[in-house]
């Protein structure tokens, strides 16, 4: 899978307009170097060589990235890695807290919505999900901002911490980090909330319908279990909308970061887009792939925790 | 806590008398657009302490209905509009609420459900769920529940130790139906509501489950109510019967009176419609018609006139009376004229 996008990703810069890779070798024998000069330079600073025909080309590039070299910045001569792990937990944080508290939030409502279905509040509830679910989340974020930054100054606008404050374990500093987190998580938050209330929804409902909560309840169980029951029975077809949700919230980190002025991935990439910095947006690109992904595998691994039909079947392989 | 105790011996020597059973005018209603329709209507029915009483009827006759009524169970949009529920120890169920309910379903009521395949939950083993029933119902020792289910399961044929240590998709079709009547019967409920026990089974199971039930009965001095679309199973295992049609009971009595010499036209109908191990298949008559639904059913009258090969003027417009007939009810209006009780004359009409 990763591969698929490491190989996607070479193939689009390879494709691109200009060549970048070209253009820069080119620029450097302008700028009166030799074509070794050149070549090596560009090859330090992209991990693969300007010349040469494509196979080899790639074979070098997946060389460099198996070693976890991913170049340098175009822009800033930085280990493009260095780069990317800075920005990293600027947006791993925030939307790993977003999308945790929207799914304890989700779940929470999603089961009053059920059990209240055939009533007004439950009909809201059930509405707010579609509604919100409806709204990209880069309309959120930007309502957001306007109404507490803007209209109602009382949080932030922009950036990641106070820059008065020494970085480091002090409680300045931590009090400053959280203050300006505030609204970019509320976003994450409220923009994967739909998804989860209305997903909660349906399947608390199906496991309602089961018989098994029946026959519990008719063998006069407590209503403490029969809950118990019934939240284990309906959380599980939520990790997969769980893991679609982290998916949903990193691309959606682009434009909220862009938003809030975040110095998290996604505002690397919209950076380093203006800047033509080819390396740095090919690592970001890579990187939040990577996540995905690793959400996805993650939640799979979940599953198989909590249900006995998937860890048993797994021990006899 | 008695019930904690009676669990804890285990036993069955110490099952206090079995439990009767009165149902006086029962009326239960489901919630539709066209208004509260009746799925049960006006029943009065007596399982006597001791007792199997079979109840048959086709689907949608009300059976389940009656039967979730015993533990005040019946599910929204349905209600209990009218009527009685009195279980000898507890009194009216009707009136229960809360708690009170909770520890009578399961404590003293055992209910197998119908589709007992599927009551288990999927994420916990049978013995983790038996542990959460006795949590539930306040069982102080633990240990001898585990040691009563084990009993009961290897009475059924079953590795007790084994099933309670697995998941509801370890195990058959059968396996988690006995585990279903074991739920039932591990509390030492005194009557045990069992419905369709054996609908979805195997003949060689279902009569293995009937044998069971007819046993543990027998031992433990249980009242039973079993429900069936399948006389055969009444046949086998009931002492009493009761026939259900659109939510009515048309006829009950001692089962082989009512087997024997059935009075009521659905009865005699249901019975025409087996066929036989002798003779041909085509002797075996399918009752002409179908049954009513909720929305069919006709308000008042006999619900049976559409299908009835006796109907007369008096049975659009009339309920039926309850005819007591030589140990049996039969709520039909050709039983009670001069010219009723010959069933065989009439037979010969309807062919």
């Amino acid at each position: 899978m990763i591969w698929v996008v490491l190989t996607f990703t070479f193939v689009i810069i390879s494709i691109m307009p200009g060549d970048p890779v070209r253009a820069m070798y080119e620029q450097l024998i302008q700028q009166g170097y030799s074509p070794q000069q050149a070549e090596s330079e560009t090859a330090l600073l992209h991990r693969f060589r300007p010349t040469g025909n494509i196979a080899e080309q790639y074979v070098e590039y997946i060389g460099s990235l198996l070693r976890f070299d991913l170049g340098q910045s175009m822009y800033t001569r930085v280990d493009v890695g260095d780069v990317l792990l800075d920005a990293a937990k600027w947006t791993v944080i925030p939307v790993l807290l977003g999308t945790i508290l929207s799914f304890g939030l989700g779940v929470f409502i999603g089961v009053y919505a059920a059990i209240k279905r055939s009533s007004k509040l439950g009909d809201a509830l059930t509405m707010s999900g579609s509604l919100l679910r409806g709204i990209p989340d880069f309309v959120i974020g930007l309502t957001l901002a306007a109404i507490f930054a803007t209209l109602w100054p009382v949080l932030p606008r922009a950036g990641a911490v106070d820059i008065r404050y020494e970085p480091g374990f002090n409680l300045d500093y931590i009090f400053s980090l959280g203050y300006h987190a505030i609204l970019p998580v509320a976003t994450y938050t409220i923009s994967a909330y739909g998804g989860f209330i209305l997903a909660m929804k349906s399947s608390v409902v199906t496991v309602l319908g089961d018989d098994f909560i029946l026959a519990a309840e008719l063998r006069g169980m407590k209503r403490s279990i029969i809950f118990r029951y019934i939240a284990r029975n309906a959380i599980l077809p939520l990790f997969t909308v769980f893991a679609l949700s982290i998916a949903a919230v990193f691309s959606g980190a682009i434009f909220i970061e862009r938003i809030f002025n975040y110095p998290g991935l996604g505002m690397l990439l919209i950076n380093s887009i203006g800047r033509r910095d080819i390396t740095v947006m090919a690592g970001a690109l890579l990187l939040i792939t990577i996540a995905v992904i690793i959400a996805n595998i993650v939640a799979d691994m979940f599953y198989s925790v909590i249900d006995p039909r998937i860890r048993r079947a797994g021990e006899r392989v | 806590m008695p019930l904690a105790t009676r669990s804890a011996t285990g036993g069955t020597s110490d099952t206090p008398g079995a439990a009767g059973v009165r149902i006086r005018g029962l009326t239960v209603v489901y919630k539709t657009p066209a208004g509260e329709l009746p799925a049960v209507r006006d029943i009065n029915l007596e399982l006597p302490a001791g007792t199997v009483t079979g109840l048959v009827g086709e689907s949608g006759s009300g059976k389940s209905t009656l039967a979730l009524s015993l533990l005040n169970a019946v599910q929204p949009p349905g209600r209990i509009a009218a009527g009685q529920v009195e279980i000898d120890g507890i009194g009216d169920v009707v009136g229960l609420r809360g708690e009170r309910l909770r520890k009578v379903r399961g404590g003293q009521v055992g209910y197998v459900f119908q589709a007992a395949q599927n009551s288990l939950n999927p994420l916990k083993t049978v013995g983790k769920q038996l542990l959460d029933l006795g949590r539930s119902h306040d069982v102080d020792n633990l240990r001898a529940l585990v040691a009563e289910a084990k009993q009961l399961l290897g009475r059924m044929g079953l590795d007790g130790a084994r099933v309670l240590d697995s998941y509801q998709h370890e195990l058959s079709g059968g396996m988690r139906q006995r585990v279903g009547i074991m739920f039932a019967l591990v509390l030492n409920a005194h009557l045990v509501v069992l419905d369709e026990p054996t609908t979805a089974l195997d003949m060689i199971t279902q009569a293995n489950i009937l044998e069971i039930i007819r046993d543990i009965h027998a031992e433990r001095g249980l009242t039973t109510l079993v429900i069936t679309h399948d006389i055969g199973v009444v046949a086998e295992v009931a002492d009493r019967l009761a026939v259900m049609y659109g939510g009515q009971v048309v006829e009950q009595g001692p089962v082989r009176t009512v087997l024997g010499d059935p009075h009521h036209p659905y009865t005699r109908g249901l019975i025409r419609a087996i066929p036989r191990l002798t003779g041909g298949i085509d002797e075996a008559q399918a009752l002409p018609g179908r049954p009513p639904n909720l929305m069919t059913l006709p308000t008042q009258g006999c619900v049976f006139r559409e299908r009835c090969p006796l109907r007369m003027e008096v049975c659009e417009t009339v309920d039926p009376p309850r005819v007591h007939l030589a140990g049996r009810l039969v709520a039909c209006h050709a039983m009670t004229g001069p010219s009723d009780v010959t069933p065989t004359g009439h037979e010969g009409a309807t062919r």
